[in-house]
């Protein structure tokens, strides 16, 4: 399958109401596995709908290779049905009155595929999907989990160039859901498939994508590998929404003790005039000595109190609080703590993601700390 | 679709644009089968109601002389009329009071009886209760006016004419305002739509979660605070929207008034719309329509109204709903008692007295010799006309034949009617006539069946351009029945699509499926258990429906109803009676064969 490309995308549901899509360019490469994140509305199931035809644009321009499928300005417009992608819904969309069978080979029937080639690549999907024993039930005797690799089979079995999953996992329990994650990468990896991936589950998109695309309210916010996304935000957005417990930050401009310790250690190592709008250091970076001894010289710290040990199985989250501000903290190491215990917090120079007042990524600010370190 | 692009749009390629949107909207031809439906529509709806709301402000042919008009010019001679003339009080405000009075008699007597019932079926022990689910809806399921012929068989006295009821019959006179008028019509009324409470109430009382009353309780709350503060406010709407669906089936209601008030001359609007169309005044008919329609328009709008308000009720029926019902101990047996004697009121009796009636000569005498069946399958009855049994009558067998044609070809009409105004309501990109369809087609809901007939015969009853006269055809009894069941088709079929979504079809889209094939092969087949539901029940309800047909049928085209009608005009007592027997049984048969083959509970659909 050739590229996909959008470019200045724009999506609106009638006049007046707010864009659901702003000026998106995107550009999707051949065997890609690229996740679309966000929180719910962002406009991610959109674009995925865009790029299936079954939602047609405002404004822009979409792609495919050197065809344009939807164009407005041009007046161009290809359907879904002949765009030889495939879309997998959220809510599988089994047709309730066909069999297992049936539902697979819609496709090849309506491609008038011969009979014996049809049953073989009916029963080749079915049997890498592991649903070739359910053949001749129907939709509602099966779980959800059977029922989410048979719309995954019914759209692999036309192979289609492109494979779109809208929220393909979010109906299904925590392990089902590690099945069908592992099950997705051994496709792609097998049919060598583009995957478009539309996504809120952070944890998903870092374990599957090859690359995310971060959105909100409509607009990309950053586009990069999963480690781009989870070590270098593009944004306050991005830093505050991958990642859990989420990422401490402190204003610079407030009063707040903290945000004011954290302002003038900035303001020692980047200068004055660097134009710090906040800065933000990831749970696991956040370290707690229980003297100031013990605090690596050129880290930030602050005093501190142990409000709470939290264990998740494993690696524990331990809450604490400085003058009522919570920060969060987590460690693989069983903590010795007690709540109530008075400890300094600290962070090493180059685990700050340091943001202007805009609150995007203050370019040279990395470069300087790790400098400084 | 986006309207803004024009302002995004770069200047030079507006044609483009048009050209985009104009692709758009033909891909599929949804928006094609759409306009055509609309344009259906609104001739079949919207031009008969203007056309006799017109009909009410312009001078009629013959009324030239008392308008001092020209015929067709305008004119507020039929308001003065009907409003405002020494006549009116007899045309109208004697008429809408006497509605009023009996409709709200009816909705005092059938919340409480229904009420109660409604209770005991949904929340206590009572024994029977699954039996009385059923058995106490079966009055809904008969025509209103089997119980006003079997109250006539029963207390007609010597006020009228023709063969006296059975209480005349051994002697003891019954009273008028016990045989006729407001009593009787007021109580048959109530009783025919109890089921409703029943129904509406008591699947609120089913969906009230018990633990919203438990909390109350754990409280402290004693029972009187809990049913008084918490179940009844919660309750309201359902109450409430019952109270309208009743008060608006009793404004359009025409055949208990007219078997039970004619003899006393007890008019309600809809006896007096007859009346005026019977007596060709045309105008004032317009304009009685016209008021019955804005009644109903208004009772719709509250219940509407009253329907969004409610909507902050969204714990009744959350997911966690328990229904724990009260244990009734010593009541039990009071309880059941009760409930029977409803049943055996507003079922038992009515059935029993028109079948005894069927097979008696005299009424009220239970000699032995008093019984035959010769008003069934008799030959050479000393009667001047009807002259065989029922059942040997060419008559009962056309009438018959035309209910089925008739109803039959109408609820086919409406029903794949129904589910097509579901899907292109559903899938239009186009707004504007998605809202048009879904509103034209919910239309005749809020105009009584008797004011649409009228229209119906206001606008089809002569040649119109290229449309010849209908009156008096088959066409126009199937075309006014189509209409009038497209609210509860459309409806239907609404729902199905909203239920079945977007994603089956588009899943078919994605694979490669064209439009014709996905009707084919996705939608019609999921929806086919609605449509099957979507032809069934406007059947039932056009078997046993008369208020359309009584202004539009003639007697080629007689169906049941009308048929009986006839007889009882004619005061062939036993044969009219033995008629509506037929359509009962029929309506009975034709609501169980439905509930069987869809599956669904009897309470569903009913509302039609």
């Amino acid at each position: 399958m050739p590229d996909i490309v959008l470019s200045n995308v724009q999506k609106s549901y009638g006049a007046g109401s707010p864009n659901a899509v702003s000026d998106l360019d995107l550009h999707i490469r051949d065997g890609e596995f690229m996740c679309l994140l966000g929180p719910s509305g962002c406009g991610k199931t959109t674009t995925l709908r865009m790029i299936a035809g079954l939602e047609n644009l405002t404004d822009g321009e979409i792609r495919v290779g050197e065809k344009i499928v939807d164009s407005p300005a041009r007046g161009a417009f290809i359907g879904p049905e002949k765009r030889g992608m495939g879309l997998v819904f959220q809510s599988y969309a089994l047709w309730p009155h066909l069999t297992i069978e049936r539902n697979t080979d819609f496709g090849l029937r309506l491609r008038k595929v011969p009979k014996a080639e049809r049953e073989a690549r009916v029963t080749e999907v079915m049997k890498a999907l592991d649903i070739e024993k359910y053949r001749h039930r129907y939709p509602s005797q099966l779980s959800g989990g059977q029922q989410q690799r048979v719309a995954l089979a019914r759209m692999l079995a036309v192979n289609p160039g492109v494979l779109l999953l809208d929220e393909p996992l979010s109906n299904l329990d925590a392990r089902l859901r590690l099945e069908m994650r592992a099950e997705l990468k051994r496709i792609h990896a097998a049919f060598g498939t583009t995957i478009v991936f539309v996504t809120h589950d952070q944890w998903e998109a870092m374990t599957l994508a090859t690359s995310i695309a971060v959105m909100n309210e409509g607009r990309l916010q950053q586009l990069g590998t999963p480690n781009d996304i989870y070590d270098r935000p593009a944004n306050r957005f991005v830093a505050e929404f991958v990642g859990s417990p989420p990422i401490n930050i402190l204003e610079t401009a407030t009063g707040h003790a903290l945000d004011r310790a954290a302002s003038h250690w900035l303001a020692g190592r980047l200068g004055e005039s660097a134009g710090v709008g906040s800065v933000g250091f990831r749970p696991e970076a956040l370290q707690i000595a229980r003297s100031e001894a013990a605090v690596p010289g050129d880290s930030f710290r602050h005093a501190a109190e142990v409000t709470g040990i939290l264990p998740t199985g494993g690696s524990w989250i331990i809450e604490l609080k400085v003058d009522g501000r919570a920060l969060f903290a987590t460690t693989t190491e069983c903590p010795v703590l007690k709540g109530g215990e008075r400890v300094f917090v600290h962070a090493r120079p180059t685990a700050m993601h340091v943001f202007d007042a805009a609150g995007l990524r203050l370019a040279g600010a990395d470069d300087t700390l790790a400098r400084a370190a | 679709m986006a309207t803004s692009d024009a302002a995004v749009a770069p200047a030079p390629v507006g044609g483009a644009r048009w050209r985009y949107r104009l692709r758009l909207a033909l891909r599929e031809p949804t928006t094609v089968i759409a306009v055509l439906m609309a344009a259906l529509f609104a001739y079949l709806i919207v031009v008969p109601i203007l056309s006799i709301l017109s009909d009410a402000a312009t001078v009629q042919f013959g009324d030239e002389r008392r308008t001092a008009g020209e015929t067709g010019s305008f004119t507020a001679y039929y308001l003065y009329r009907a409003f405002a003339s020494p006549v009116a009080h007899d045309l109208f405000w004697e008429p809408l009071l006497n509605t009023l009075k009996v409709a709200f008699g009816a909705i005092a007597i059938s919340l409480s009886v229904g009420g109660v019932l409604a209770w005991l079926i949904a929340r206590t022990d009572m024994f029977g209760r699954r039996w009385f689910a059923t058995a106490l809806i079966v009055p809904y399921m008969l025509p209103a006016w089997t119980f006003a012929l079997a109250w006539t068989t029963l207390f007609k006295n010597r006020t009228v004419g023709g063969q006296p009821g059975w209480f005349e019959a051994i002697g003891l006179s019954p009273p008028d305002w016990l045989a006729y008028g407001q009593v009787p019509i007021t109580i048959i009324l109530a009783l025919h739509y109890t089921p409703f409470v029943i129904l509406l109430f008591g699947s609120a009382l089913r969906r009230f979660d018990s633990q919203l009353e438990d909390s109350a309780r754990i409280l402290g709350a004693p029972g009187r605070v809990v049913a008084l503060q918490i179940i009844l406010p919660l309750m309201r709407p359902a109450l409430l929207s019952a109270v309208l669906l009743i008060f608006a089936k009793c404004l359009g209601e025409f055949g208990v008034p007219y078997v039970l008030g004619l003899p006393v001359k007890f008019d309600v609007l809809a006896t007096s719309l007859y009346r005026s169309i019977g007596s060709r005044q045309t105008g004032v008919a317009g304009v009685l329509a016209g008021a019955i329609m804005l009644i109903g328009v208004l009772a719709i709008m509250i219940d509407a109204h009253l329907a969004r308000e409610a909507r902050r009720f969204v714990t009744v029926g959350s997911k966690g709903a328990m229904n724990r019902l009260s244990r009734l101990k010593s009541w039990r047996w009071p309880a059941s008692g009760f409930a029977a004697a409803v049943f055996i009121v507003s079922v038992g009796m009515p059935l029993l007295t028109l079948a005894l009636s069927t097979v008696m000569h005299q009424p009220g005498s239970f000699a032995w010799s008093n019984f035959t069946l010769d008003y069934w399958i008799g030959r050479d009855l000393p009667t001047v006309a009807m002259r065989t049994g029922i059942l040997l009558s060419p008559d009962l067998w056309q009438a018959a034949l035309n209910t089925l044609s008739i109803v039959g070809i109408a609820s086919v009409c409406s029903g794949i009617l129904g589910v097509l105004t579901g899907y292109v309501v559903v899938r239009t990109t186009i707004r504007p006539l998605a809202i048009f369809l879904r509103q034209v087609t919910f239309m005749p809901y809020l105009v009584p069946g008797i004011a649409f007939a009228a229209a119906y015969l206001s606008l089809f009853a002569v040649q119109r351009g290229p449309i010849p006269g209908l009156y008096g055809t088959t066409l126009i009894l199937i075309l006014a029945l189509m209409a009038d069941q497209m609210p509860y088709a459309s409806r239907a079929g609404i729902s199905a699509m909203m239920q079945l979504g977007k994603d089956p079809e588009e899943a078919a889209q994605i694979v490669g499926a064209g439009w014709f094939r996905r009707m084919t092969s996705i939608v019609i087949p999921i929806q086919k258990g609605s449509l099957v539901t979507g032809i069934l029940l406007p059947f039932i309800s056009g078997i046993k429906g008369l208020s359309l047909f009584v202004i539009l049928a003639v007697p080629a085209t007689d169906v049941l109803t009308t048929f009986s009608l006839r007889l009882v005009d004619y005061n062939y007592t036993q044969a009219a009676n033995a008629v509506v027997l037929i359509i009962a049984g029929l309506a009975y048969g034709g609501t169980v064969l439905a509930q069987r083959l869809t599956r669904t509970n009897l309470a569903e659909g009913l509302g039609n």
